[in-house]
Order: C-alpha cells, then structure tokens, then sequence
C-alpha cells in the first residue's frame, strides 16, 4: 500500500477522534438549544472543569496507589460526571431559570458573563498554568511495513470512539425510550404544551443542563486522558468547535450534533494535512458557512415551520 | 418560625455547595517538578458552604431586606427619561467637554475607550437592537476599520481625516459583503454565521503576513491631527508644524490624550445625530418592524433584503469608525485586539444597556469599561467580578438598564 | 497558590486603603519602580518569572538600605499581555509620576507602551520582549536586558546548518508574534546555508490536536523540527509525534526551555536542542542569590527571572551613581557605563540594546535538565 493511501487513513483516523470530542460536547449545546432555545456560552467551562475534576481524580487515585486501570477511569468518570452534573444544574438554576420569560438576548448575556466567570474561578482556584499528566494508557497498534510509513491507531483513540459510541447510545435510548426523555421530546416540540399537559418543563429543563454536562465531563475526561495538558481556556476554544458543530450538524437535533462533530474534526485533519494547518478553522468555518447557506438549518435540522 | 422547615433544604444546598467548591477551590493541583501533587485547603469550601447555607436558611427576612432596597427605583422609567432626554444630554455633553481639562491622563484615556466602545455599542445596536438580527462577529467590522485606516497610512501615507471616510466605506462595503449571503438564514444560525465570519477575519488578518503583518500587526499609525497640526514634540516631517508651537504653548504629552477624547466625543455625537435621524426615517422604522415580525412586514410590501442589508451595512460603518479611531489612539494594532471576546463585550453592552436605546447603551458602555479598570488593583478577582456582574445585571434588569420606549398601544384584555 | 492569593487581595486592599487615606505621606520617601507584566490571563506564569527577579532585586537593595538614602517600592501593574491594555496601564505610570519601568513581557504589549513612555520621558528596561522592532525606534530610553529574535535566530540556524545538516527540514511556529518572528529568521539563515525546508506553517493558538500535522511530517519524511513559541505547544507536539512514532529532532528557543515541557511531553522531551542564554543559576558568582530565591521557594532558573533581577539593579546603581532620579539623566549615565549584574557584565549600544549577549544550546532531558552541547 502505497504512503499516500496510509496517510489517509491515518487522517481519517485523526479526525475521527477528534471529531468524537467535539460531538460530545456539542450535544450539550444542542439538548439546551432544542428545549429551551438559548445558546449555552458556559457550556464549554463546563467542559473545562470536568477536565480538571478528572484529572484532580486520577492524580488522588494514583497517589492511594490504585493499580487498575479500567477502575480508576470508572471512578473518574463517575465522579467527573457527578460533579458537572452538579455545575449544570447550578448554572442553569442561578443564571438562567430567572431569566425564563426575559427578552431573547438577556440569557444568552448571562451565558456571556458565567463563562468568563467560571474561566476565572477556576482560575482563581487551581492556577493559570497548564496542568499535565501522563498518559495513563500507552501504546496501540501499527499497521504497515516496517520502515515505511505507518499507520498507528492507539488504545486511547480507541477507548475515545468505543466511550463516545456507548454514550451516545445511552443518550438516545434515554430519551427515546424514558418517561423523562419522553417528557424532553415533549418539550423541545412545544414547552407551552407540554406544561400545560402536566409536564414540569422545569425539571425537564433542570435534567437538561444536567445530560449535557454529564457527557461534557466525559469528553473533558476523555481528553485529559489523550493530551494531557489542560488549563482554565481550554474550555472556551472547545466551545465555540462544539457549538460550530452542533450547528453544521442542525441545532437541536442530537444525530446532527454527533455528525456535525465528526464532520468538523475530519475537516479540520483533512484542511491541516492538504492545505495547511493555519487556514484548517478557516475552512472550518467557511464549510460552516456554506453548509448552511444551502441548507440554512444544518445538516439534520428540521426546517423552521413559520407559525402566524 | 419556618426556619425548621427551612432546614433540609438549606443543608442540602451547603452540601451541594460543598460538591461545587471542592474540587476546584478546596483541592489544588500543584505542578511540582515534574509530577502534580494535590494540597487541600478547606477554607474556601467552609466559608463557602456557611454562606449558603445561612443565606438558604435567612431567605425569607433576606428577601424582605431586598424588596426594602429595590434598587429598581433609582432608575428612571423609560416614560420619564424620555421628557428629560435633552436637557440631561446636553449636561452630560457640556460636562465631558470640561472635564478632561481637569482630570488625570490615565482617566481621561481610558474615558476615550469607553467612547470607543459606546460607538461600537451604538454601531451594533442598530444591527441587534433596532433590526433584531444577532450578530456575534461584530469584531469584524472594527478590525476591518482598523486595519484599512492603518495600512492605508502606512502605505500611502495618508494621514487620519483622509482615511476616515474611506476605512467607513470599506467597512461599508465589508457589512454589505458580508450581510448579502446570510440574508436567508434566521435567528441563532445568523448568529453562528457572524461568528464565523468574525473568527475567519481574525484568521485572515493573522495569516495574510504580507498584507497584514501578521502577528506583528501594524506599527507607527499616526495620530489625528488638529486641523494639519500635529500633537508631538517634534514635527514628523521637516517644515511640519505641530500643535503646541502654532498656538505658542508648552509642549505637553497629556495634550493628545485630551485632544483624542474631544474627537472620540465627536465622533460619537455625530453617530448619535445620525442613528436619532434615522429611526425616525422609514428605513429606522422598517428595522424595528422587521424585528417585531418579518412575515407581516413581508405582507405590507416591505422588502426584508433591502431592509435587513441597510441594518447591515450601517451598523457595519459605525463600527468602521470606531476601528479607524481606535487604531490612531492606540498607535499599533494587531489581531490579537480582534478577538471573539470583544464581539461578546459589545454584545453585552447593547443589551446590558437595553436594546434599541441609545442612552442605555451609552450607560453600558460606560459601566463595562470603566469597572474593570476601576477594579484593576484588586487583579485576580477583576474578571471574575466582571462575569458576576454580568449575570447579576441581567437577572436584576433582564429588559437592560434603560429599556427604549416605543409608543404603542395595547388593546384591553 | 493560596497564600499567594490572600497575600494579593491583602496587599491590594491596603494599597487600596493607603491611597484613600491620603498617600501623600511618604510617597516623597521612595523612588518608585512600575513593574509591569501580565499577572493574570495565559501568560501569567512568565509574568511571574519577570516579577519574581525584579521584586527580589527591590527586596535586596532595600535590605541594604535603599539607594541614596531612599527606598525602592515596587509598584506592580498587570497588562495582561494585550496592547489595549498596556496603553491603559502606561498611562497609568504617567499619572502616578513614575519615572521607572521594568517590563513589558510581550512584544505586542511593549511596543505601543514604549511610545507613550517615549513620550513621557520615562525609562523602560523590559526584561523579556525581545522583538528587534522595540529598540529601532530610536527612542532614547528603552533598554532590554534580554537578546533579541534575530540574535537567537541565527544561532539556533548556523547551529542546524553547520552540525545536524537535516535533509529534508521542516519549520513551525505559534502565529504570534515571537514564534514566527524567531521562525522566520531560523529559515533564513538555513536557507542561506542551502538547507531545503520542506514545510513552514504556523498552527493555532490553543490548538491541542497536531495529530494532522505529525501525519503529515511524517509522510514527507522531515527529519528535523525547528518549533517558533511557547512550550504548552511544543510539549504536545512532541508527545503526539512520539505517539505516532514520529521521530524527528526538535529544537525550540528559549520559550520552550522551561520544567513543564517535560511535564507535558515526559519522555518524549529527551533530546530536544534548545537555544537558552546561559544558565544564570549555575554561574557561581550568583549562587547566594539563588539560595535566596530556592529560601523563599521561588524558581530562580526561568529566563526572565535574572534580566527582571538585572533591570532593577541597574536602574538603582545608575541612581545611585548619578544621585538624580530624573531618567533622563540616568538613561545617558547608562549608554555610558557597565554593570555586573546577575546576568554578568553588561552595557548598553546606542539602541538600548545589550552589547553582548550569549545564547547557547542546550540539549534537554527526560528528567527536565539540560546540558550544553559541546
């Protein structure tokens, strides 16, 4: 085979994980867009500090000296994704619920401001410098001639796919199958309605936020595992990538959030490696542009229905 | 009392609190050498969750404290500001042109700022207030307005009233450019667009080192000058005159600084004439109806294209202006000035101060300058205390500070 | 970090109180230093490397009993690192009447700075930024205690040329300022030697996937990586690249020559050339000022903390030698005269510029030591 044909695969692979980082945080972006119809500026933060939480958490397991390592990322998921919960659903209770009814604008204006206020208060907590770890999990598999170019597919990459797959798949059995994700669906059609049909839209709302900082944690812990460097900024680039995703993807449609990410980190490998890595968020966002100047609601979006 | 019945929840909340501060403030990760240790530190998280759980467990008495202040009070309603709106400018006007005589360097520079940002205020709001269509790329058009006044001086060696006109029809012409393909897109994807098109300028200006400078930016963008008279000690070029010499004066370094607020002050009464002129035109009328409701508009044969460009284009201009001024106040630019976080501040700004309203705006702008230079020596606590007031604001005054009047009338139930 | 921050708040909010109270009363007493740097925002860590070596400077001259009878008082100001906010800041230290600046650390904040303290007659020493650009202006009272981008350039280039003399090089840097500054002047000086670059490309700040990037080194087969920036960037470069089994050399500027690189990239940082002054630490005319900076659990072997430490001192010798605290006059006592300072001995060329400044490489290891190369 010839290097051309390995090289890319070897970027397919690169932009598929990620692509898969970029999916699991722009479904937080989406589930609030499709209910509540606000754009969740501190949802990248959130992210953020899922990051720290899990790297906090290894850094204490390793220190007790526990050995295994499908244990020790259990319990960092859970209590990663136990702690953002908890952020989540702070959030939305503190700087969003008493903005319900409000014009338009002001939410999103609160999203602005909790943003920058978590960026500095983790800052404030943990310092501005770049945190690091080693990998937990090295080494992976090669394929090719030896002495030729060689593609190389890590065990975390594939830890990356096999963690964003299970977790999407819960999701969607969550809330196509469950009372609540019943509920949430309901929602997202129609709030009014579905209040007044005995839905307490403020739980759905609540459990929401909680959902999509959940899987923010895992994509948070997820890369701090792979790169093994974060800081208290990481949170606001990863957001806005997310957020560009969910939106090439169709905001408020959870298959659009994960094809918009998988679309966008395979855009991004493929711009860096045939074009040039300085102009890959250029292209980024000029596909972003053009996909939705043909299709002005996203990939997977369902067409605006203009009501009277 | 009903502090009993108040105590599971206020429990429940420290203890949420306790979830919330840990891992962050409670347990520091330390790079030491080449490993990361962890330190605890429990004050934080103690001080953290006795607050909570007092202010849970005093809610009731707390509120009623709140409801006695109603701070809400102290700002005039919008029925009222509209009667004193003359005088009050007028007195605001006269008093600025007064004030920099008197004043430090450093306040009066960072006054200037804050007139910056109101003309970006004033800009945008035309786009988001008055036509209803978020832009979060606003930065676009002020680094497009910086950066043509400053290559145009440094290339041709114009000097800043010849270049003026110029950078806000460029500018123009980048809003127009700019608004022609999104016209079809509705709501938060406009948003996302102007976003894109923001991050893609500041991608370009970085890139394109040959026209650009790339990361070095632009240096050495001359100043303003008083009538071809220039504020330095020496002349720039042999035979020039400068400021202080003409009028027989000491050369003063301060004398600039004064003379960039006057014309910053200007600038923005001369944007606030124009916008006042023009909401009141049919074209500032078609803006707010398209906000209201662009089908109806459709249906009156109304042309939203045409509409929704103008908003564009003119919104784009003003920002134009504030780019040019900016780049001849601070002398060099570079993208770095051009980031996503300013779109969000003048964001912030139209809203905070009340969509659509021009004096809120102005208030906003205002506000969101000089607090953080007000809050400079407190350091680490400043942007933090920034986004808390943020929050603070717009649960406190969702409609913004000095909401825009509209007179309408309402059908009884 | 805590005690840190209590002590700030302490310190601002007495500072606060001070000049509510009325600061008049013994604001005559001392002779005031700006120290301006970025104390918060992403930068912040090599603030402090600038910050710490000048405080310890004010510290020390002050235990000694001040120069001329009066006291040093640092007074510390945060730029952030971004222009707009370094012309607040510069105008600040006009209206405090200060005469004294130590700082900026980045070129992009330092140069619209200059020109206000240009303006103003103030003297600026910046003990980091190190464009060529900041000294070409002519202006009469800005000084560096630090080599410039294209002093370190060409070494690090006749350096690739003359000993590793790779086939097929490629070329990174961070798009700002100083990375693709250094960069640039790295391809032009192998170039000049008929060295073929095969790529030169700048990646994003923040970015942290370079996994495209590697691929695509690797498939044109680069044998050698010449990174322009920061270490965070160059950490995960080389940790991907090791990933991938990408095993070309890298080399850096001193921007990369700090511990966390190796906290970052771990084993992967065995072997990276790095162009670094001398290491001031391991001089042993400074080794009791490195015990007082390890004695107050401060790092003394950052490269801005020495020239930070050297600013000062040279600023208060030249008071103390003149006995005029008018920068003016200071700034000619110090185009004429020589220092020994932390940083060695040093005078000034007509610029402001250092006559003399060494820039070595270093090869770095594993455990987050360096050696020279021979």
């Amino acid at each position: 085979m010839s290097t051309t044909f390995l090289g890319f695969i070897q970027q397919v692979i690169n932009g598929l994980t990620l692509g898969s980082i970029y999916a699991l945080i722009a479904i937080g972006y989406t589930m609030v867009y499709g209910i509540i119809g606000m754009i969740n500026f501190a949802h990248g933060e959130i992210y953020m500090i899922g990051s720290y939480v899990g790297v906090l958490v290894l850094t204490a397991l390793t220190l007790l000296g526990l050995q295994s390592v499908p244990l020790m990322l259990l319990l960092t998921l859970v209590v990663s994704i136990l702690v953002t919960s908890a952020y989540g659903w702070t959030v939305e209770r503190l700087a969003y619920r008493p903005l319900r009814g409000s014009p338009r604008l002001a939410p999103l204006i609160s999203a602005i401001g909790m943003s920058i206020f978590l960026q500095n208060y983790v800052m404030l907590g943990q310092g501005a410098r770049d945190i690091s770890m080693q990998p937990l999990i090295a080494g992976g598999w090669r394929f090719g001639a030896e002495g030729g170019f060689q593609v190389y597919l890590s065990y975390m990459q594939v830890l990356i796919a096999v963690v964003t797959v299970i977790f999407m798949a819960l999701l969607t059995l969550y809330i196509s199958r469950s009372r609540m994700g019943r509920a949430c669906r309901a929602c997202a059609e129609d709030r009014e309605m579905a209040n007044l049909l005995g839905i307490d839209t403020d739980r759905v709302i609540s459990l929401t936020f909680v959902l999509g900082a959940a899987l923010a944690a895992v994509a948070g812990v997820l890369v701090g595992l792979y790169y093994g460097k974060i800081n208290p900024f990481i949170g606001f680039v990863a957001g806005i990538k997310a957020f560009t995703a969910a939106v090439l993807g169709g905001i408020g449609s959870i298959p659009g959030a994960m094809l918009g990410g998988i679309v966008l980190g395979l855009t991004e490998s493929f711009a860096s490696a045939y074009l040039s890595t300085q102009y890959k968020d250029v292209v980024a966002f000029g596909l972003l542009v053009l996909v939705l100047l043909f299709r002005p609601t996203g990939l997977l979006g369902k067409p605006d229905v203009e009501k009277v | 009392m009903t502090l009993k019945r108040r105590l599971p929840e206020a429990l429940s909340m420290s203890l949420l609190t306790a979830l919330l501060t840990l891992p962050v403030l409670g347990v520091h990760l330390q790079v030491e050498g080449l490993k990361v240790a962890l330190q605890g530190d429990a004050r934080p998280v103690c001080i953290a969750m006795t607050a909570v759980f007092l202010a849970r467990l005093f809610q009731e008495p707390l509120k009623q404290a709140y409801s006695w202040l109603n701070l809400g009070r102290l700002l005039p309603g919008p029925q009222r500001l509209a009667t004193y709106r003359t005088p009050l400018l007028t007195l605001l006007v006269g008093a600025a042109l007064i004030w920099p005589f008197f004043a430090s360097r450093g306040a009066v520079d960072v006054a200037t700022l804050s007139l910056i940002y109101v003309m970006l205020g004033l800009g945008l709001n035309i786009v988001v207030g008055y036509a209803g269509l978020l832009d979060l790329g606003y930065v676009a058009f002020y680094a497009v307005g910086a950066y043509s006044y400053a290559l145009l001086a440094q290339n041709f060696g114009l000097g800043f009233w010849e270049c003026l006109p110029v950078s806000v029809a460029m500018t123009a012409t980048a809003g127009c450019l700019l608004g022609f393909p999104v016209l079809r897109l509705r709501g938060d994807y406009l948003a996302i667009v102007t976003l894109g098109f923001g991050e893609i300028v500041y991608l370009l200006l970085n890139n394109l080192d040959s026209l650009t400078g790339g990361p070095d930016g632009v240096k050495n963008i001359p100043k303003p000058t008083f009538f071809g008279l220039e504020f330095a000690r020496e002349p720039s070029t042999p035979g020039g005159v400068t400021f202080h010499r003409f009028f027989g004066l000491d050369y003063r370094g301060g004398d600039v600084v004064i003379f960039l607020f006057l014309l910053a002050l200007v600038l923005v009464l001369f944007i606030l004439f124009v916008i006042d002129r023009l909401i009141r035109m049919p074209i500032g009328r078609a803006w707010e109806a398209l906000r209201e409701d662009e089908l109806a508009c459709v249906s009156l044969g109304l042309n939203p294209t045409v509409i929704k460009l103008s908003a564009f284009t003119l919104g784009a201009s003003f920002g134009g202006f504030a780019g040019a001024f900016f780049a001849a106040r601070q002398g060099f630019i570079n993208p770095e000035s051009f980031t996503f976080i300013e779109s969000a501040i003048v964001l912030a700004i139209v809203v905070l101060g009340g969509m659509g309203s021009q004096i809120g705006v102005i208030l906003a702008a205002v506000a969101l300058t000089v607090l953080p230079e007000v809050a400079r020596q407190f350091q680490e606590y400043r942007m933090l205390a920034f986004g808390l007031v943020m929050i603070l604001m717009m649960i406190w005054r969702p409609q913004g500070l000095l909401p825009a009047s509209r007179p309408r009338l309402e059908l009884p139930q | 970090m805590k005690h840190v921050i209590r002590n700030r708040l302490l310190t601002a909010l007495v500072g606060a109180l001070a000049l509510a109270i009325g600061g008049m009363a013994q604001a005559e007493d001392t002779i005031k230093i700006a120290i301006v740097g970025p104390i918060t925002g992403p930068v912040a860590q090599y603030g402090e490397m600038q910050m710490n070596g000048a405080k310890m400077a004010v510290e020390q001259i002050n235990a000694k009993g001040g120069v001329n009878g009066k006291k040093l008082e640092a007074v510390l100001m945060d730029d952030v690192c971004e222009p707009k906010q370094a012309v607040a800041v510069a105008n600040k230290v006009v209206n405090e009447g200060i005469g004294f600046v130590v700082g900026h650390l980045c070129s992009g904040s330092t140069q619209p700075a200059s020109k206000i303290y240009d303006e103003e007659g103030i003297l600026m020493i910046t003990p980091a930024a190190t464009n060529p650009d900041i000294t070409k202006q002519g202006y009469k009272q800005v000084f560096r205690t630090i080599g410039t981008d294209d002093q370190q350039g060409p070494v690090a280039g006749n350096f690739i040329a003359d000993r590793i003399k790779p086939k097929q090089m490629a070329i990174l840097h961070d798009k700002q300022q100083y990375g693709q500054g250094i960069a640039s002047e790295v391809k032009r000086t192998v170039e000049g030697k008929g060295i073929k670059v095969v790529l030169f490309e700048g990646i994003n700040k923040g970015q942290t996937d370079f996994s495209a990037l590697i691929t695509k080194m690797k498939k044109e087969g680069v044998d050698f990586v010449y990174y322009g920036g920061y270490h965070p960037e160059l950490g995960l470069i080389l940790r991907q690249a090791r990933e991938q089994g990408f095993d070309a050399r890298f080399m850096g500027p001193e921007g990369v020559g700090n511990k966390d690189i190796t906290a970052i990239a771990g084993p992967a940082s065995e072997g990276l050339l790095v162009t670094l002054p001398a290491d001031f630490t391991q001089d042993p005319a400074n080794a009791a000022l490195v015990k007082a900076f390890k004695d107050k659990n401060l790092d003394p072997s950052g490269p801005f903390v020495m020239p930070g430490y050297a600013a000062v001192q040279i600023i208060a010798d030249t008071i103390a030698k003149t006995g005029s605290t008018d920068p003016k006059a200071v700034a000619e006592a110090m185009h004429q005269s020589s220092y020994k300072t932390p940083i060695g001995t040093v005078a000034f060329k007509d610029s402001g510029d250092l006559k003399e400044f060494q820039f070595i490489v270093f090869t770095w290891h594993a455990d987050a030591t360096k050696t020279p190369v021979q």
